[in-house]
């Protein structure tokens, strides 16, 4: 740890906890350490298949027994088997961001309680530490330890999320928290089970804080059992095939995942890749603006990672040393081994984290976390998703057309909470942003309503189940248009909008909602931003009346009735009956220059009704003709003229007019108008594909040699505009354009008066 | 007086008879090929090719039938092939994209779970509608039934006459909101599309698919408007033509929950057609587990690349609502048949990073099939390991008509034996040991889920591919009795449950009863759900009466993706309710243990399912006279068997000639016209009432 200079130590106390190795275990407890045992294919693939579907069976049962709608639709949860150790064999499809949570905590328990209270056969442990190995709070891990013949053969663990554990807002996502004193409690890892017998004086600990204790306690009871069962299968599996054999298995498919990623990083150029993104506000009333950065430098078959260039520590929008590592791991694995089907540890093997601590991506203890469920990790997955899609687009074809991109940057919905006729309290946490959208990728749209990719496997409710647990009324769910945002040469996926109305109370309240001021992810090489996410609430909007009329109103605009600002982590809102709240999730950022899309899928998305026909005018340069046709000719004078007029508003590279690439020079395409001149078949320059500009060296950042244009982004289209005097106003979209084109290469968002971040070199000859 | 059943597969349509028999029933089958765009010729074919058989003239034999069954794939191709008709959606103001949307789950609905992970590629499937054809009328109902934004029956009606214009439409499907709790706005826009589009095929949520959930809801209304013309079309035609040619009893037509209804009810709800083959099978495992008094069967159908399985638990065939089909999900109570990718063509292969002997999902199908089938394979399948391990001879396959070639398969199973550095035999054994685990993971995680063990069940094992495999998977599971039933008319057994099956339907309402429960109110509402099955059933053609059986589906109020089934003994009286959550509390606590149910405060019934069936009781079947199982066994082979690990000398049987109480030691082989049953050292195999018996050894280990 070249940051480790500091006093304070990754103990998982004053700072996340980082484990060392070896790992120090008390020499009390004995470790099956065996797994050398010879052992064929058959019986191989037998133990695999069964220790594979026990993990399966683990999240079906999870799933069955919890009763949050959060855990149960969102699959805010993950079973894993892990190695006596702790490192991980096999996770599921469930929540992607728990990739590192179960392993941390088992190391960590190893490590501190292996003496005292010693890990004995039967036990359980519980932990929803941040500091040790969640992503936050309400993410809790219960961890059960195998054990043969007295020795700790491995473990199997479980971490869902619980609706609420504490805290200052309803819902444990503590907008407001200053610190970790006014966040939910966290506990470091206690006995929950002991010999087999579930201990209710730590139970009741656990659930006290709660609002919802018996939901809690259901939940709880539910990871239990689920746990017991999947202990009871892997020693079954150990009784018919011997300790040694199972083992084997385990060890060799964490050999094989490291082996898999080790070769397709091997097909990568050694680089170095960066991107940054911006938060708002790090509390409730903060205007501020907050840097996240990730760098990933690869060298050989093993990756670095830091986080360099992000801001100190600042209010409730921090996560911990578990949640840079949860969120990088999440988007890696989906994009470059989603073949292992879970079987992750091996790959985690060849990833080195070195990150600045004290800082929003690595914080230090006191800081507060909680909300990172729905803003910090969403945005560490999206800035991975971008450095990943950056550096995997210098590999080969098969592994660039592979890569995800960046996710929807926060978790978009809204917490809201009020009392059922009985009087009874309900907590309604809005998941449907589970219909999410999928980034668009170097030869595909994003899949309207495909979800998330760190949640492989996802469900958002039916409107009737929502309106049948909850006393309120929907007035519609519709799906985004296409717009500006989430525009490129391949477009982002689309989402879904949706307003509820309190039904049969007097109102309710809105504990979380997200309002953006500007869109926080852009797409990979020139595309928009994604869309930014939505809150309106308007009261007095005179529902009574519209719906004697025989209206169900579908345009809130239209409505009577006055506006409330909103901010973006505001403090509670409260609805009357006559009040309405709408919220809107994101289109996901493309991927490319939008005036580079074939006018054919263009004029597909227009006539399905997805774009406005004005938009696929002003977005992309489309010219219909007078029968509503798409005019060729006329859209590529429009497309050209276009070009040539953000080269007459842009400043031109320092260093003068480009080279051009003579004839003979071999490009190779990289993303978008990005490519690379092959000099005897390796990288040489970095160039513009159409315009073939050279544009420097490829151990140079290439954006030096472009034309760049700022916009305001705010006024870059309506569809990121917002009221004025927001943190918003000073974000600026960068273009960097080819010189002799006006073609983008690139965008990103950036801060008036901040340095860009160097977006991508490659390693030159002998590195 | 005759009973018969025709089931319509891709490649053939089988046909089986069911006549009254001096002790017992019998029984007579046929075969012949399906005729893809007039199935009603390949159906004429088998009836002619089985009156020949019985020797009694076509045109007897069907004014003889006083029960007509008939499965039919029409529904199932018509939405795989995207071939329906033109249907468009009628819905709630601000809820038009329900169906685009898919709750987000459009990706991953029905994919396997290596699958899942693969995100990257995924697309939507093709769309049911029309692309566009939406129409959203202003009015609204809340979740207790009360209407908030009255329908404009004027304006309605102008809209809807110009969409089915604009649109083309032949179908619309209508899906309100809430149409479960308060139907009157679909039934209103039933009687506008009747006046102002008459001919358009109309269905409505409330009567389709009346559960809560908008998004299942609208794919099942849509999907019945889809295939609901064709259906009507192609059921009336084969209605006349069989009427033509003698037929008087009316024409039955096999539902996924298992019972047959009317043509006529079957064209209105047609989305009971849809994948009513595989519960085929189970419907005639089951009536043929009450003749055998086998209570807790699992009925397995192991074929060319798919592997099947259904549960019969307490003498009932296991149920299950939900449905996925090309990725979209709806709701109809059907029997729970599962599948996954094993069978005989399933390919298997090296795992380049772990060099382990991977088998499927990947499957060769019937193009170009096994390397044996000598049609250009080169990949090892699981029936090349069987011709590799002799437990298929090659000579005797499909009774001779289709010779295998042995070379082929020793060739792609010795490549892959190199590779993973086996014997050749010991790779094909390899084979099987994987395929199987694949098969029991399956049974195992439809048993264990609902916490029962399978060492309680008999295994009926049928398909091409099931009895020659029946004694691995089974001892897998740790089951000691196969039963292959029928003997070799297992490929049509299908047919047979066409046949045997009850009359039967399905109704299910939303209840929402919280606990404490009210002995009155529930009493109503179980009668309400009775009197509504009946009427079903009525409407289905049936008059008989009917035999009506009430589940109530419980969970405690928070588990909002859990449901258990409760058997509702009687119907009212005292006590009614805490009958009920006893029930409900031993069914949680032996699928969970005791230790999670301690914490949960209510539990809720939150909807009844009735079924109304009328008995399709078939007597015991008379099997064939035996007593030669000197002459059956005309044979014997070098078999290498898995367990033994080495080849055995392996009697080979005519298992037509085998019948009586004829009984046969392992290891042995008994081989039949359209499969093969493998017999182990130390299992033996008894004819018993036209089925085989297969008793295993000693049970393995099971878990």
């Amino acid at each position: 740890m070249s940051h480790a200079d500091s006093k304070v130590v990754w103990d998982g106390v004053a700072r996340g906890y980082v484990p060392a190795e070896p790992l120090p275990i008390d020499p009390s407890l004995a470790l099956h350490e065996a797994g050398t045992a010879e052992v064929d294919p058959v019986t191989f693939e037998v133990i695999r298949y069964a220790l594979l579907n026990a993990n399966v069976e683990h999240g079906q049962t999870l799933q069955r027994l919890c009763v949050s709608p959060v855990t149960m639709l969102t699959r805010d949860f993950q079973p894993s088997i892990l190695t006596q150790r702790g490192e991980l064999v096999f996770l599921g499809p469930y929540l992607q961001y728990f990739s590192n949570a179960q392993s941390l905590t088992v190391k960590w328990i190893l490590e501190h309680r292996s003496a005292d209270p010693g890990i004995a056969p039967g036990d359980m442990f519980l932990s929803n530490d941040p500091y040790v190995g969640t992503p936050h709070q309400p993410d809790t891990i219960v961890a059960a330890p195998v054990f043969t013949d007295g020795r700790l053969f491995c473990w199997v663990a479980n971490v869902l999320h619980h609706s609420d554990i504490g805290g200052s807002v309803v819902g444990s996502f503590c907008v407001d928290a200053a610190d970790i004193f006014t966040d939910p409690p966290a506990f470091p890892p206690f006995k929950i089970v002991e010999a087999g017998r579930l201990r209710p004086d730590m139970e009741q600990v656990f659930l006290r804080q709660s609002r919802l204790p018996n939901v809690v306690q259901m939940d709880l009871r539910a990871a239990i059992s689920a746990n017991t069962a999947t202990v009871r299968k892997v020693e079954a599996l150990i009784a018919r095939y011997g300790a040694d054999a199972v083992k084997t298995v385990m060890t060799r498919v964490l050999d094989a995942g490291e082996e898999t990623f080790r070769q397709r990083l091997r097909q990568i150029p050694d680089g170095t890749w960066s991107h940054r993104l911006y938060a708002e506000a790090s509390h409730t009333g903060d205007t501020g603006l907050y840097r996240y950065q990730l760098t990933v430098r690869k060298r050989g078959d093993e990756l670095f990672v830091d986080n360099a260039g992000t801001d100190p520590q600042a209010g409730s929008i921090n996560v911990t040393y578990a949640g840079l590592v949860g969120a990088f791991l999440s988007a890696l694995t989906a994009s470059l081994t989603p073949d292992l089907a879970g079987a992750y540890g091996g790959v985690y093997r060849l990833v080195h984290f070195d990150p600045v601590p004290g800082t929003l991506s690595c914080a230090d203890f006191p800081a507060a976390v909680s909300p990172s469920g729905v803003f910090t990790m969403e945005l560490l997955i999206s800035l991975a998703g971008s450095v990943i899609a950056k550096m995997v687009a210098c590999g080969p074809p098969e592994l660039r057309d592979q890569a995800l991109g960046p996710a929807q940057p926060h978790w978009y919905g809204t917490i809201i909470a009020g009392q059922l006729g009985s009087g009874a309290p309900y907590i309604a946490v809005n998941a449907n942003n589970m219909i999410g959208a999928l980034p668009a990728g170097s030869d595909t749209d994003g899949m309207d309503f495909g979800g998330h990719f760190w949640i492989p496997e996802g469900i958002a409710s039916n409107v009737e189940e929502t309106e049948q647990l909850y006393p309120m009324l929907c007035l519609f769910r519709r799906a985004l248009p296409c717009g500006a945002d989430g525009a490129g040469t391949w477009r982002g996926g689309r989402s879904i909008t949706e307003a509820y109305v309190p039904w049969g109370t007097p109102g309710m309240a809105a504990a979380l909602y997200i309002d953006d001021s500007f869109p926080k992810a852009v797409g990979p090489f020139g595309a928009n931003p994604s869309s930014m996410g939505r809150v309106t609430i308007k009261h007095g909007v005179g529902l009574a009346e519209r719906f004697a009329a025989g209206e169900v109103p579908q345009d809130v605009a239209a409505l009577p009735g006055v506006e409330q600002p909103v901010d973006h982590k505001g403090p509670p809102l409260m609805l009357g009956p006559d009040s309405v709240i709408v919220w809107t999730g994101a289109n996901n950022p493309g991927y490319g220059d939008p005036l580079a899309r074939d006018p054919r899928d263009v004029a597909r998305d227009t006539s399905q009704g997805w774009l406005d026909p004005a938009a696929a005018t002003s977005v992309y340069g489309l010219v219909w003709d007078a029968e509503g046709a798409v005019d060729g000719a006329a859209t590529a004078a429009l497309r050209e003229r276009r070009l040539a007029e953000r080269l007459a508003a842009a400043t031109p590279p320092v260093a003068g007019p480009p080279e051009r690439a003579g004839s003979d020079v071999v490009l190779r395409p990289v993303g978008g108008e990005l490519a690379v001149s092959l000099v005897d078949g390796r990288p040489a320059q970095w160039a513009s594909l159409t315009g073939r500009a050279l544009l420097g060296s490829v151990t140079d950042d290439y954006r030096s040699n472009c034309a760049t244009r700022d916009t305001p982004v705010n006024d870059l289209a309506l569809e990121f505009g917002t009221r004025p005097g927001r943190p918003g106003a000073a974000m600026l979209l960068r273009e960097y354009l080819c010189p002799i084109t006006g073609r983008r290469l690139t965008t990103e968002l950036i801060r008036t008066g901040d340095t860009p971040v160097t977006d991508m070199l490659l390693a030159g000859e002998g590195r | 007086m005759y009973r018969l059943g025709i089931d319509i597969g891709g490649t053939f349509t089988d046909c089986v008879l069911i006549g009254p028999g001096a002790d017992g029933a019998t029984y007579a089958t046929s075969k012949a090929l399906s005729t893809g765009d007039d199935p009603t010729s390949g159906v004429l074919a088998a009836l002619t090719e089985l009156s020949a058989r019985v020797g009694v003239p076509l045109r007897e034999l069907l004014a003889a039938t006083e029960r007509f069954g008939h499965g039919t794939t029409i529904g199932t191709n018509a939405v795989l092939e995207r071939t329906g008709a033109r249907v468009g959606l009628i819905t709630t103001a601000g809820h038009g994209d329900a169906l685009a949307i898919m709750r987000g789950h459009g990706r991953a609905a029905g994919r396997g779970i290596e699958d899942v992970f693969r995100v990257r590629g995924a697309a939507p499937p093709a769309p049911l509608i029309v692309p566009g054809a939406v129409l959203e009328l202003h009015e609204r109902v809340d979740a207790a039934g009360s209407v908030v934004v009255a329908l404009d029956e004027a304006r309605a009606a102008e809209a809807v006459a110009a969409f089915v214009e604009r649109h083309r439409l032949t179908s619309v499907a209508v899906v309100f909101l809430w149409s479960l709790a308060n139907p009157a706005h679909e039934l209103a826009v039933e009687k506008i599309v009747a006046a102002e589009a008459p001919g358009v095929f109309v269905s409505l949520s409330s009567r389709v698919s009346p559960r809560l959930g908008e998004y299942e809801r609208t794919v099942g209304t849509v999907l019945n408007g889809y295939v609901g013309p064709a259906c009507t079309r192609y059921l009336s035609s084969m209605a006349d033509r069989l009427a033509a040619e003698g037929l008087t009893a009316p024409l039955l037509v096999m539902q996924s929950s298992g019972g047959v209804v009317s043509a006529t009810a079957a064209a209105e709800i047609a989305l009971g057609t849809l994948d009513s083959g595989p519960t085929a099978g189970l419907t005639g495992t089951a009536a043929l587990a009450a003749a055998n008094r086998h209570r807790n069967v699992v009925a397995t159908d192991m074929g060319g690349t798919s592997f099947d399985i259904g549960l019969v638990v307490n003498g009932e065939p296991v149920v299950a609502d939900e449905s996925v089909i090309d990725r979209y999900t709806y709701r109809l109570p059907h029997l729970d048949v599962r599948t996954t990718a094993c069978g005989g063509g399933t390919i298997a292969r090296r795992d380049p990073r772990t060099g382990a002997l991977r088998v499927g999902p990947e499957s060769a199908g019937s193009q170009p099939g096994p390397a044996c089938y000598g049609r250009g394979g080169t990949d090892a399948t699981v029936t090349d390991a069987d011709v590799v391990l002799g437990l298929l001879r090659p000579e005797s396959f499909l009774a001779g008509r289709m010779p295998l070639d042995e070379a082929a398969a020793r060739a792609a199973v010795g490549r892959l034996a190199d590779e993973l550095g086996l014997g050749l035999e010991a790779a094909a054994a390899g084979i099987l040991s994987v395929n199987n685990l694949r098969a029991a993971t399956l049974i195992r995680q439809q048993t264990l889920e609902r916490g029962l063990d399978p060492r309680d069940f008999v295994l009926y094992s049928y398909g091409g591919a099931g009895p020659v495999h029946a004694f691995g998977y089974a001892a897998e599971i740790g089951v000691r009795e196969v039963l292959i039933p029928l003997g070799d008319g297992a490929s049509t057994l299908s047919a047979y449950g066409i046949a045997a099956g009850d009359a039967a339907r399905f109704v299910e309402m939303e209840t929402a009863l919280r606990a404490p429960f009210d002995d009155a109110a529930l009493s109503a509402a179980i009668g309400d759900v009775t009197e509504r099955a009946r009427k079903a059933l009525v409407d289905a053609g049936v008059f008989e009466e009917p035999r009506v059986d009430v589940w109530a589906l419980m969970r405690y109020q928070e588990q909002l993706m859990h449901s258990l089934e409760v058997p509702v003994a009687e119907a009212g009286g005292a006590g009614l309710a805490s009958r009920l959550v006893e029930g409900f509390l031993q069914e949680y606590a032996q699928r969970y243990g005791d230790s999670p149910a301690a914490a949960f405060q209510a539990a809720e019934v939150f909807a009844l399912r009735a079924r109304a069936r009328v008995p399709g009781s078939v007597p015991q079947i008379s099997g064939r006279p035996g007593g030669d199982v000197t002459g059956a066994a005309g044979r014997s082979a070098q078999v290498f068997w898995p367990d033994a690990g080495e080849r055995l000398l392996t009697s080979v049987f005519d298992g037509e000639r085998l019948g009586g109480l004829d009984r046969v030691t392992g290891p042995a082989l008994v081989e039949l016209p359209h499969t093969t049953v493998a017999v182990p050292r130390g299992a033996t195999l008894t004819a018993e009432h036209g089925h085989f018996r297969l008793l295993l050894p000693s049970p393995e280990v099971g878990r």
